[in-house]
């Protein structure tokens, strides 16, 4: 399955390039080659096959084989499977070829490689600082294997630099990190020439807290429930992708129960996130009706989960191997009931909100995101979809649940806040139709299937497509099960630049709905 | 006598009230989302609990900054003093007139807005500049659609339109007054910086405008800025229901009893305004701010044209 031709085509042009081959977990092909074919090997990956670049990370390898690994992740959407680029930098020279200036999607990640490895990405057009802010000093890396996690270094004095519009009437906004609401933080620095923004650079990582290396040395089961913690209105999806990746290197199956019921959680939390965002949306345009219509339906969708776990917010459900126990069994009739209410209440109210001539004034035409932006930045989950790009993890990457459902992926292609709207809307019906049907087709049997170890050195991922997009956990295990490089890419990863894009000719009382519509978390971006 | 009279009904029974408007207006609101909403007096605690406060000052500030909660406040009064509740209690010196009323008001506006570029903030400057923005829209269609009124009873003096109003008993339906009372509901709306113009409930730094002004504020400045506003709501509402609902010439009995009856009418048609405005903020959303230009122009449009009637059709 992994052979496919442009696969193949591919190893025959860079034949000589490729250093090495593995494929392993049936649907990710490993391919180890020289850091200087680095350049030219991403850039026929990304413009000649349309791979896009889904995930970039490194690896202090030094104890395997003496190098820095950088893995350079590119899904082929169409086949549901991986292609990673691995290339191995010398700890001697530390820096490596930037792809930035052919693969766009991957400036972020390499300011992240260098603030957290030290590693200089050449050529990179704008190298400055992204997780650490002017208070880190400059030679401390936290993610290589030498630096102990308890040690604090001392503080620096330097400030950020943000870039800046020089004109006649040209002035600068700073808002945050501490805003007037209640939400989490960051900076947001806008140069505008009166109400026009003309650009907006988000300074984020206030609540950078090192999960990636805390995990690291962690047993897989405790690394569990920091995968939980990662952004609090996604720990299922973030568990969701952990328990998959984790299973797949213990390459155990879980029971179609266990299957089913996370697939239930899972669309139960899209369902809570999208209401709340479309309440959040209303609130902004001051639509105090709808915001508590949408709130009131929130809370309904959070009952069902407190009923279904005694948690709103569906922490301890997943458990590698499966769930931790039959949560469903007894209490169909409940969530039909409760999703029926819902459902009956999201059509009204949509009804209502759509016919409202002055709400569509405000949100239509706001806040575009071409598709060639959010193609080039690898715009995931509403945002993308909302600017055309058909992709949903559920369907591209399909795990044996969701092969047997039947659900549609909402299409639109003005990238407007008004679309991503209507794809949150049409997607809290689905979400509803699909939980509907899982309950339906739902076998009994057990629900859990024991881990007992998992074997050093492997690694996978694992896929979900979380309520704001698609997210992707790596992890490599190492000795005694615990794990050795955990790294996570959240959809908001993905998003923030985007958010950057989308806002700019548009005016600052606006920016708020804009932000409101990717509601993007910042815990899942500042890890 | 009588002076004394008006200038304590006036001042206490605008002060008095004026914060019971927002109360209902959020009680109202509350009940339409299906919330229980805060009390009824909620804004009265709010500002004793702020006036026993003291306010915290930015060290960068001048005294436009410290004098300003005052002059809004003294504002708000002068102006409520112009606008009689009841007009059975007739002073007989001149309270003052639209013109007057129009620059009182822009008076408090000035300083509200240096006060707010004073401090320094961001958010106050650009809570400045839409205000500025507004209300240089606002005020010419203040100035017709009153003006007209005053043409047709001969008077700038609110006093006297008022007197007038009452002995054509139903002036909402004469073509001239509806435009005018339409161009000042839609002045009302943005002069009290409500949906659709600016939000009172919002806490978005960067879509306030009337919050971002008192941003920088706090304790008793703040309630001094705060119970400002309440009281110029509430002069602008009377305004409207007065001229053109009136109710005086319905009261035949005189003295005392005759003004309590007024005041209690008057309290009923405040209550009333307060309910309309709750109903229609629920309902609608704010607007884009470069859209708020369209509303002030049809603002001025509908009262100009109701000061072009005036010469067609007469008083």
């Amino acid at each position: 399955m992994i052979d496919t031709e442009t696969n193949k085509k591919l190893t025959e042009i860079f034949a000589d390039d490729i250093l090495d081959r593995l494929n392993c977990n049936s649907n990710e092909l490993y391919l180890t080659v020289e850091p200087a074919k680095i350049l030219s090997i991403c850039k026929y990956i990304n413009s000649e096959m349309g791979y896009p670049l889904v995930s970039m990370f490194a690896n202090d390898e030094i104890s395997l084989c003496e190098n820095y690994a950088i893995y350079y992740v590119f899904a082929d959407r169409e086949k549901g499977q991986f292609l990673i680029i691995k290339t191995l930098i010398d700890p001697l020279k530390m820096a490596f070829k930037s792809i930035t200036g052919k693969v766009h999607a991957a400036a972020r990640y390499e300011r992240e490689i260098k603030d957290l490895f030290g590693l200089n990405p050449i050529g990179h057009p704008n190298p400055k600082r992204l997780v650490f802010h002017g208070n880190w000093p400059d030679e401390a890396f936290p993610l290589r294997k030498s630096f102990d996690l308890h040690h604090k270094p001392d503080f620096a004095k330097k400030s950020i630099n943000f870039g800046k519009v020089i004109s006649a009437g040209v002035y600068e906004i700073p808002v945050g990190p501490v805003h007037a609401g209640i939400i989490e933080p960051g900076h947001f620095r806008f140069s505008v020439a009166g109400e026009p923004i003309i650009n907006l650079e988000a300074q984020l990582y206030f609540v950078h807290k090192g999960i990636e290396k805390m995990c690291e040395g962690e047993s897989i089961e405790k690394c569990l429930y920091v995968s939980e913690r990662i952004s609090g209105d996604e720990s299922f999806t973030n568990s969701y992708a952990y328990c998959q990746a984790i299973e797949k290197i213990a390459k155990i199956k879980i029971p179609a129960r266990a299957g089913f019921t996370r697939v239930v959680f899972a669309e139960l939390e899209r369902l809570t996130n999208h209401l709340g965002d479309l309440g959040g949306l209303c609130t902004d345009v001051a639509y105090g009706f709808a915001a508590y219509q949408f709130r009131m339906m929130k809370g309904w969708a959070y009952a069902i989960a407190d009923e279904l776990c005694g948690m709103r917010f569906l922490r301890g459900v997943n458990k590698l191997g499966g769930v931790r126990k039959d949560f469903i069994a007894g209490k169909e009739l409940i969530i039909i009931k409760a999703l029926e209410k819902i459902k009956k209440e999201l059509m009204d109210t949509n009804e209502i909100i759509k016919s409202n001539g002055l709400f569509i004034d405000r949100v239509e035409h706001t806040g575009i995101l071409s598709k060639k932006i959010a193609t080039d930045l690898n715009a995931v989950g509403p945002a993308g979809r909302g600017s055309g790009i058909l992709y949903d993890v559920r369907k591209a990457f399909p795990n044996e649940a969701y092969r047997q459902l039947e659900f549609k992926i909402p299409e639109h292609h003005n990238g407007d806040v008004n679309c991503r709207i209507n794809v949150k809307i049409e997607e809290c019906y689905e979400a509803i139709e699909i939980i509907l049907k899982a309950l339906e087709i739902m076998p009994r049997g057990k629900v859990l299937e024991q881990i007992d170890a998992v074997a050093p050195y492997q690694f996978a991922f694992g896929i979900t497509e979380s309520p704001r997009g698609e997210n992707i956990h790596w992890v490599m295990t190492g000795e005694n099960n615990t794990i050795f490089r955990y790294k996570i890419r959240t959809p908001s990863f993905c998003n923030w630049p985007a958010l950057c894009h989308a806002v700019k000719g548009n005016i600052v009382p606006d920016f708020p709905l804009i932000n409101k519509s990717f509601n993007l978390s910042y815990a899942g971006n500042d890890l | 006598m009588v002076e004394a009279v008006y200038l304590i009904v006036q001042i206490s029974v605008i002060i008095l009230i004026a914060p019971l408007v927002n109360g209902i207006i959020k009680k109202i609101k509350a009940l339409t989302q299906k919330r229980t909403g805060g009390p009824l007096l909620q804004m009265y605690y709010d500002l004793f609990k702020m006036l026993k406060k003291t306010a915290v000052v930015s060290d960068v500030s001048s005294w436009i900054f410290k004098v300003t909660p005052f002059i809004v406040f003294s504002t708000a009064v002068a102006a409520a003093l112009i606008v009689p509740v009841t007009t059975l209690i007739k002073p007989r010196w001149f309270p003052g007139d639209l013109i007057m009323l129009v620059s009182i008001f822009a008076l408090g506006r000035f300083f509200m807005m240096l006060a707010a570029l004073d401090a320094g903030s961001t958010f106050g400057g650009m809570g400045a500049s839409r205000e500025a923005m507004i209300s240089s829209l606002i005020e010419p269609s203040i100035i017709v659609s009153l003006i007209t009124v005053g043409l047709i009873a001969k008077s700038t003096s609110v006093f006297e339109i008022m007197n007038f109003m009452q002995e054509i008993h139903n002036p909402l339906i004469h073509p001239v007054y509806i435009m005018s009372f339409c161009a000042l509901v839609i002045i009302i709306i943005a002069e009290t910086s409500r949906i659709p113009v600016d939000d009172p409930g919002t806490h978005l730094e960067l879509t306030m405008v009337h919050e971002a002004m008192v941003l920088e504020y706090s304790g008793r400045n703040l309630a001094l800025m705060e119970l400002g506003a309440a009281i110029k709501q509430l002069v602008f509402i009377t305004l409207l229901v007065n001229i053109f609902i009136p109710h005086d010439q319905l009261i035949n009995i005189t003295g005392f009893a005759g003004i309590g009856i007024s005041l209690l009418v008057y309290l009923l048609k405040i209550v009333v305004v307060s309910i309309v405005i709750a109903i229609a903020e629920v309902s609608t959303v704010k607007l884009r701010l470069f859209s708020i230009p369209n509303l002030a122009a049809l603002s001025f449009i509908l009262s100009f044209i109701g000061f072009l009637q005036y010469f067609v059709f007469g008083g």
